[in-house]
């Protein structure tokens, strides 16, 4: 079957689809599938969702295309908000972010969902790879109610047994409780979405598992691009593709300058 | 000095600029003071400790202003993903690092403008943080045996910042807001120089006290376009082209071992132009118009 949309874009819907109306959806920089995601689920089932961008609170349903920034940093996305704040309100009222979502990437990501943004290599003093650093993602995974991984490369060196720092604790080294015994209140990591597959968290030990697989994309595929054993026993489902209306308001009303279609699907 | 009058305190950006000194600690704002931070490369300044994130921090390495890093994002953007100079640096063991994050740098911002010895966090706990930066300890807290991060004060010496507006007695008013960090980074220092794009009368300040965001900075310094290549709300957006040729040519040089056109960046944008007009000039007028909000 041929498909007509990009990784990129069955990621975003993916995405979309699992984002509730009401939801305070919290987008960090640099990561045009995520931002894609929470304005479909905004049009398509969320005019009552805020979108919480650099800093700026905005709820722009009504808006027949909505604004995606131009680039990391664009701050003239403030012109769309209700309401800005700096640093030091965002990481305010931490006692209210049950209610929100978070997305995070990560330079490693392990089997128990925790996320590393410091660096590669055993020494910390001479790190092989420097990564940029942990942004907020060490405050944000520690209070949200959920929060989604998602990269845009699913390979052996990001999917890791175990990460070399970890920058986000997401279940530590496995265990339902582990994130309780901590003290950490949010809910931890829901899904980890790459271009290969959607994992989520097995209840009971919390090690990351195959959820869906995209289209034709095997186990075997997942497996040998993933640094850990990633064994189901259960048959994975194909991740639901988009439906022409979902494409048409993402390519239409979302994504108008094509950022998630520079790269055709397989 | 004995005066009947009130100080102003209007500085021109050389004698701002002098206020830093090699191995102090800086904190730089958002949009970064870029007028103020081309100085200190110009000054050769060196061995500083910065507070800063982004291509602003990344400038200062490259230009060899710095010893160590305390920062929770050094993005660079354009295709890179970690900004050039800091992750060479860093990778050679030229800098160290402060290693934080977003809540742990305001928290010991915080903890510092209330000289208070340490503020606990909770973000961060479960981390490697406590281990790569041994200066963040895990504590018991005392009330309810919780496990929290102690995070010790972070004072600047001195913190950069640029903004709309300011009178000449150091009252600024920002459009749209300060930045990020920003009053945590003011509140913590020593002192706060701040650029802005225009100076106002203390008369304009006194029609809408409400809208004085920082009040009585210890300097003030008019640089119109002074952020440049990054944004100032209310008056030009960020040049995408002159940023996109910095991190090709920091990038060029971290990665590729070709320096040239870094070494020809950091000549003609910071070392040469002795004053802030004379870059201006250097990047011309028709681009800087060309940089309209809307």
């Amino acid at each position: 079957m041929s498909q007509d949309y990009t990784l990129q874009e069955l990621m975003a819907v993916f995405i979309a689809r699992d984002l509730r109306d009401g939801e305070v959806l919290r987008v960090g920089v640099a990561m045009p599938v995520v931002e894609a995601a929470v304005r479909l689920a905004h049009v398509m089932h969320g005019p009552n969702m805020e979108l919480i961008f650099l800093g700026t609170r905005m709820n722009v349903a009504h808006l027949h295309s909505l604004p995606m920034p131009a680039f990391g940093w664009d701050r003239r996305v403030v012109r769309w908000a209700e309401s800005y704040s700096d640093t030091g309100h965002r990481f305010d009222r931490v006692k209210d972010w049950h209610q929100h979502v978070f997305f995070i990437g990560g330079v490693q990501v392990d089997r128990f969902g925790n996320s590393n943004l410091i660096g590669v290599g055993p020494d910390y003093r001479r790190l092989r790879f420097r990564g940029p650093g942990p942004v907020g993602t060490a405050t944000l995974t520690t209070h949200v109610g959920r929060y989604y991984i998602v990269l845009n490369s699913h390979t052996p060196r990001t999917l890791v047994e175990r990460c070399d720092y970890v920058s986000a604790f997401g279940w530590g080294t496995g265990g339902a409780d582990a994130r309780r015994q901590l003290g950490l209140p949010g809910g931890g990591p829901k899904y980890c979405v790459t271009p290969l597959c959607v994992m989520d968290f097995a209840e009971g030990d919390k090690h990351m598992r195959l959820h869906a697989l995209h289209p034709g994309v095997s186990q075997a595929d997942v497996q040998a691009q993933t640094g850990f054993d990633l064994t189901t026993s259960q048959p994975v489902p194909t991740t639901p593709q988009p439906t022409p209306e979902e494409l048409h308001v993402l390519r239409t009303r979302v994504d108008l300058a094509g950022l998630l279609r520079s790269t055709k699907g397989e | 000095m004995e005066s009947t009058e009130r100080q102003q305190r209007i500085l021109g950006e050389t004698d701002a600029a002098a206020w830093v000194e090699s191995g102090m600690t800086i904190a730089v704002g958002s949009p970064p003071p870029m007028a103020l931070v081309r100085q200190l490369i110009r000054r050769g300044v060196s061995d500083l400790t910065v507070i800063d994130s982004g291509l602003s921090l990344d400038l200062l390495i490259a230009g060899g202003c710095v010893r160590k890093v305390v920062s929770y994002y050094a993005g660079g953007g354009f295709g890179v993903a970690v900004a050039p100079s800091f992750r060479r640096a860093v990778e050679q063991g030229e800098i160290e690092v402060w290693e934080c994050e977003e809540g742990i740098l305001a928290t010991g911002l915080q903890a510092a403008a209330q000289a208070l010895p340490f503020l606990p966090w909770r973000g961060g706990v479960g981390t490697s943080l406590p281990q790569v930066n041994p200066d963040l300890k895990l504590m018991t807290d005392p009330i309810g045996g919780e496990t929290l991060i102690a995070v010790p004060p972070v004072k600047p010496d001195v913190t950069l910042l640029h903004a709309a507006t300011a009178d000449p007695y150091g009252n600024v008013q920002h459009i749209g807001g300060p930045g990020w960090l920003d009053l945590f980074l003011h509140r913590a220092a020593d002192r706060t120089i701040v650029q802005v794009e225009r100076i106002i009368a203390n008369e304009d300040t006194r029609a809408n006290p409400w809208a004085t965001t920082i009040p009585s900075v210890d300097a003030v310094v008019r640089a119109p376009y002074g952020a440049h290549p990054y944004y100032s709300r209310g008056f030009y957006v960020q040049d995408q082209a002159h940023l996109q040729a910095y991190v090709s040519a920091a990038n060029a040089s971290a990665r590729e071992n070709r320096p040239d056109d870094l070494v020809h960046y950091l000549a003609t944008y910071c070392r040469q132009p002795a004053t802030h007009a004379d870059y201006l000039e250097r990047v011309g007028i028709k681009r800087l118009l060309s940089l309209y909000e809307y």
